[in-house]
């Protein structure tokens, strides 16, 4: 969509040019920079709001300020970026032990991992990178492409507490996958389609007919959804393979700098892509609440952006209210609540549509 | 079968539970905040009930403050501290009571007491100060005292003073220049004599 309304508009400009390959290959860097800057403003905006929310929940005021200079701007809004300057200056340490080249590979893999998940996320009816038709399966593949840099982030530190992490955090991310896409099977069901742009077609017309509130069954899929992405983003309560307190960050305690900067990132962007996911798949997308009014292009990419944040502060408040799960406790909620409630919901999606429509 | 219900019952109402006390704490953020941004706000200090009216007795450990220009340079505060934290060095003069307009000494007190001596040094080290409050009691002229209290309308209190430097502790209350012009007056003295 977006690369060929780009790769279109280049033609009409450069009628010179007669290699169109060059035209294409600018034509698809053009949104993939695009698409950097936004997971790399998500990441500086959201690691200050959630410090900001952390805070109010904790009965203090966060980052604060009181004027560029000393201090980080007013109400701290600085604080990020100063954050960042910071990492990026300083100094990149690679342990003696640690395997090299696994090393340094392993921020790029669970990077690349989040941001060629990010490429199928619709903003709007035509701002999205590849409109494939297989778009809701290829995002849950690819977000699960960060696992395997987990794992060689755990291995190559040759350190116990980070190769505890990785562990831990391919049982859970294999784990909680697979509540997670039987959760998405409710959504291909009642849509017929994998795309992602057919799933927000489906829902258009207001909020009632969003999936999240097609049936009860579609309700459950969708906190069934929520709650086993939290877990495969790594976030608190499910964070174990992080867990500061036991593991002293897991599989990123040997990074520092710009390479520990590159998890933060992945994260936050992980968060985006689950959470894009979720609004796509449940919330309606880039549709407007009420049918008609402010439905405009634009005003989809609004609707959009403020259903993800909406998602993503949600988990945020998950996070400062719930204790870190026990492993034991961890996998008993995925296999042994979450898997069968998710196969009946399957099956209660299908009686419901037989029944009703 | 009815106890797995139960607990998934049980666990998604407490969960509700912490969410709405965390809920509760994020929209009362102006109220229950509990962070004070220090240097732009600052605890109210306590009110002081030292048995007497101490309008006209200060008995207040803040920082020490000399008012130069009521200062007669007589060395009794120098010589009542018990850590020698004070320095002052005086000239003698020229003419008793008189200003020197070169280096801006006024010759009177607030007082009314003709000033003899020129002050050209007049050092506390805060870094050695032990706030005994002793200096003050024998100044004749009260310009040496400590700030705030029955002095707050002269000098604010100041408790909390902090430099990058230790030697920025040294205060230095001599009106600075003071020592080179004496030595400039000096030789045109003996002219005239």
């Amino acid at each position: 969509m977006t690369v060929d309304l780009l790769f279109s508009w280049l033609s009409s400009l450069t009628s010179t040019i007669e290699d169109s390959s060059i035209l294409l290959l600018v034509a698809i860097i053009i949104p993939c920079v695009a698409l950097f800057l936004v997971m790399a403003v998500n990441a500086i905006v959201m690691v200050y709001v959630e410090r900001k929310v952390a805070a109010f929940m904790q009965d203090r005021v966060g980052p604060m300020g009181q004027g560029v200079g000393l201090h980080a701007g007013k109400w701290g809004l600085l604080q990020t970026v100063a954050d960042a300057l910071k990492l990026l200056t300083k100094e990149d340490i690679i342990p003696e032990k640690a395997d090299k080249f696994l090393f340094i590979l392993a921020p790029f893999v669970i990077f690349i991992g989040a941001f060629i998940a990010i490429v199928a996320v619709p903003f709007g009816e035509t701002v999205i990178v590849a409109d494939f038709n297989i778009g809701i399966f290829y995002i849950l593949a690819m977000g699960s492409l960060g696992v395997i840099g987990i794992i060689i982030a755990g291995w190559s530190s040759n350190n116990k507490w980070s190769l505890y992490g990785g562990m831990r955090s391919a049982a859970q991310i294999v784990s909680y996958e697979i509540p997670a896409g039987l959760s998405i099977i409710v959504i291909i069901m009642l849509t017929g389609t994998l795309s992602m742009q057919g799933i927000i077609e489906y829902q258009s017309g207001g909020m009632g007919n969003w999936i999240i509130f097609a049936n009860p069954f579609a309700f459950i899929a969708f906190l069934i959804y929520f709650i086993s992405v939290i877990a495969e983003t790594n976030r608190t309560p499910f964070d174990i393979p992080e867990a500061e307190s036991e593991l002293v960050g897991g599989f990123h305690t040997e990074y520092s700098g710009m390479r520990w900067s590159f998890f933060f990132l992945s994260e936050y962007a992980n968060m985006l892509v689950v959470c894009a996911v979720a609004a796509a798949g449940f919330l309606g997308g880039w549709h407007s609440p009420i049918p008609g009014y402010f439905d405009s292009n634009g005003w989809g990419i609004f609707w959009m952006l403020s259903k993800i944040v909406f998602l993503i502060f949600i988990m945020m408040w998950f996070r400062w209210t719930f204790p870190r799960l026990r492993v034991d406790q961890l996998m008993n909620v995925c296999w042994k609540v979450f898997l069968p409630i998710s196969l009946i919901n399957i099956f209660g999606v299908g009686v419901w549509t037989l029944i009703f429509g | 079968m009815i106890k797995y219900f139960r607990d998934i019952w049980e666990s998604i109402s407490t969960m509700m539970t912490g969410l709405g006390i965390t809920w509760k704490h994020m929209v009362h953020i102006r109220r229950d905040n509990v962070t004070l941004q220090y240097p732009e706000e600052k605890w109210p200090r306590p009110e002081r009930n030292i048995g007497f009216d101490h309008s006209n007795y200060n008995v207040i450990r803040s920082r020490l403050q000399v008012d130069i220009d009521d200062c007669i340079g007589c060395l009794k505060c120098e010589r009542a501290c018990p850590v020698q934290c004070i320095k002052i060095v005086t000239e003698k003069a020229p003419t008793r009571g008189e200003d020197i307009q070169e280096i801006g000494h006024i010759g009177v007190t607030s007082n009314s007491s003709r000033k003899a001596m020129v002050v050209t040094r007049f050092d506390i080290d805060m870094t050695e100060c032990c706030y005994c409050n002793l200096c003050t009691y024998p100044c004749p002229e009260e310009c040496i005292f400590m700030t705030g209290g029955p002095n707050a309308h002269k000098h604010p209190i100041d408790y909390e003073f902090s430099e990058f430097d230790r030697s920025d502790l040294i205060y230095r209350f001599a009106k600075p220049g003071t020592k080179e012009g004496m030595d400039k007056l000096k030789p045109t003295e003996k002219v005239k004599a």
